[in-house]
């Protein structure tokens, strides 16, 4: 198997579980520790690799953090020099913002907010349709997780099959 | 009346396994490695075509042997894939999954009498079907050749009874893969004793270490060849219940009379849905890549805790060595469904050569397949 090959498969495999750990990938893959470290060291450092994450089904959790979660779309005027950067890491560096997009279509920037009242998201909203570049904003609650990261929330993919089959 | 049932089933022995797999199913929260299917569904695509379908309502029967243009992407699959030529428009039959085309071919092929020699540990259909169509079973043990067909045994075997030879790989139990040059050796015997061969290839696309050479594909043979293949296994359509047999215009215009009357045509809008498959080969690649990485790492750990697990090449099963224990498979799948809560199929289950092993299958999430690993160590520990 080339290194890059490697390299493929391995973030397959830690893009569906993060927490599998170097043994289990040299199980997995047939490679040596040695071979994956390294890989795995570099893409760490160059920032491919940015995080390991986890996605949470947040309606199964006993005690709920009652997040809320918004979808912000927002139109702005980009700055002669640096275009849209300049004010995306504005609105980038707001610690409410998990994720945020340059989108072509309708309106410029999709910013997906988390806060724990309606309150919090609300006040990142008005401090953010203040900023001089945002012309306008648009916000939608999110009221049902269905899918995320690839990951189904309804029982549709729930074992159905029967234990014994020869 | 003194036989109000048919003498012939009175042939096949009960499945002395029947309690065995009530206690599973009566078993709750178990980590089971008894499948034999795919963890996938059905890819997305297909199933929006099948829902389409209905939706048109396409539901009427198709033709005794499928739908021609199902026939068609078969036969360039068939093509592409695995270099094997079939007419689409006389050298092929839709059927209710594999199960029916195994049926269909050896009633097609025997007469009271015949012998069709399979090798075994095997798919558990084969032998019941061969006694059914009147037929008798010669088999050959391959669990010391790692469970590959021993051609010294099989020209042993060869009398002026046999009929057919059936092989199946990538294997269900085993995961074996038959390498072509065994495959030209039973390719040469067939022409030389003009028996047939029956190739069931359903696991085909699931070859991991080396591109799967088909029997069907070899020079010479197609006259004496059925070639068994399906969507169950691959395409993650088991409930579907769509498989297919290929082979000579002679063979197959004396099939479909078996197939009209007790079948008269597969599933329609499985046959829709099958067109679908085919157009996303795709999906067939994501779910190869899954399978190998698990089974890489759950057979090297079911070998570190001390059963002897040869590398399957293919399908979705290893099937490991329990010998050291002193149990028997059946004994030991009770004991470990008992205390651990893990379910695996005894060995004995396939026939001549598989006790002694048990079948698992690693198309299971790899949390679990890790947990089960776990479970049979200290299971392993206890008892040893």
């Amino acid at each position: 198997m080339t290194p890059d090959t490697l390299e493929t498969l391995l973030l397959s495999h830690l893009k569906k579980n993060a927490r599998l750990s170097i043994q289990d990938l040299v199980d997995m893959t047939r490679a040596t520790a040695k071979e994956i470290e390294e890989i795995l060291d570099n893409l760490e450092k160059s920032g491919a690799i940015a995080q390991y994450t986890t996605i949470i089904n947040e309606d199964l959790l006993k005690k709920s953090p009652s997040l809320i979660r918004a979808l912000i779309e927002v139109s702005v005027r980009p700055e002669k020099k640096t275009g849209y950067d300049a004010v995306a890491k504005r609105i980038s560096a707001h610690p409410n913002v998990v994720s945020h997009y340059l989108l072509s279509g309708n309106y410029d920037f999709l910013v997906i907010v988390e806060g724990s009242t309606l309150q919090e998201i609300s006040q990142f909203v008005s401090e953010l349709a203040s900023l001089e570049n945002v012309r306008s904003t648009g916000t939608h609650f999110i009221l049902k997780k269905y899918k995320e990261s690839g990951v189904h929330f309804l029982s549709e993919e729930s074992e159905n099959r029967l234990a014994i089959v020869p | 009346m003194n036989h109000p049932f048919s003498k012939r089933l009175e042939n096949i022995p009960p499945s002395g396994i029947r309690k065995f797999f009530d206690l599973v199913a009566h078993s709750k929260d178990i980590i089971s490695l008894g499948v034999g299917e795919p963890d996938f569904s059905t890819p997305w695509a297909i199933r929006e075509e099948a829902i389409s379908t209905l939706e048109r309502g396409t539901t009427a029967y198709t033709s005794n042997s499928g739908l021609p243009e199902c026939r068609e992407a078969i036969a360039t699959y068939l093509k592409n894939s695995f270099n094997c030529s079939y007419n689409p428009a006389n050298e092929m039959i839709l059927t209710f999954g594999v199960s029916e085309a195994v049926d269909i071919a050896f009633r097609t092929i025997l007469n009271e009498g015949d012998e069709v020699i399979l090798f075994e540990p095997c798919y558990v259909c084969y032998a019941p079907l061969v006694t059914l169509a009147g037929g008798h079973v010669v088999t050959i043990d391959t669990s010391k050749n790692h469970f590959l067909p021993p051609i010294d045994q099989l020209k042993k075997a060869i009398s002026p009874l046999t009929k057919a030879v059936l092989i199946c790989s990538p294997n269900n139990p085993t995961g074996a893969v038959i390498p072509s040059d065994i495959l030209q050796e039973i390719a040469a015997l067939s022409i030389k004793h003009g028996f047939w061969v029956i190739t069931d290839e359903v696991y085909a696309e699931l070859s991991y270490d080396k591109p799967f050479v088909s029997y069907a594909s070899l020079e010479g043979i197609k006259e004496k060849t059925i070639l068994l293949n399906g969507f169950s296994k691959a395409f993650a359509m088991t409930g579907w219940r769509l498989g297919y047999v290929c082979s000579s215009q002679d063979f197959i215009s004396r099939a479909l009379k078996i197939h009209q009357y007790s079948a008269l045509c597969a599933p329609t809008v499985a046959q829709y849905a099958a067109i679908e498959a085919l157009n996303h080969p795709e999906s067939v690649v994501a779910m190869k890549q899954s399978y190998q990485a698990r089974r890489n790492l759950f057979v090297k750990r079911l070998n570190q805790i001390g059963l002897p697990t040869l590398l399957p090449e293919g399908a979705f099963y290893c099937f490991p060595s329990i010998m050291g224990t002193g149990l028997s498979s059946e004994e030991f799948a009770v004991q470990l469904l008992k205390k651990t809560n893990v379910a695996v199929v005894p060995g004995s289950v396939f026939g001549q050569g598989g006790e002694g092993f048990i079948r698992c299958c690693y198309a299971t999430d790899l949390t679990l397949l890790k947990e089960a690993v776990l479970r049979i160590h200290s299971f392993l520990k206890k008892i040893g």
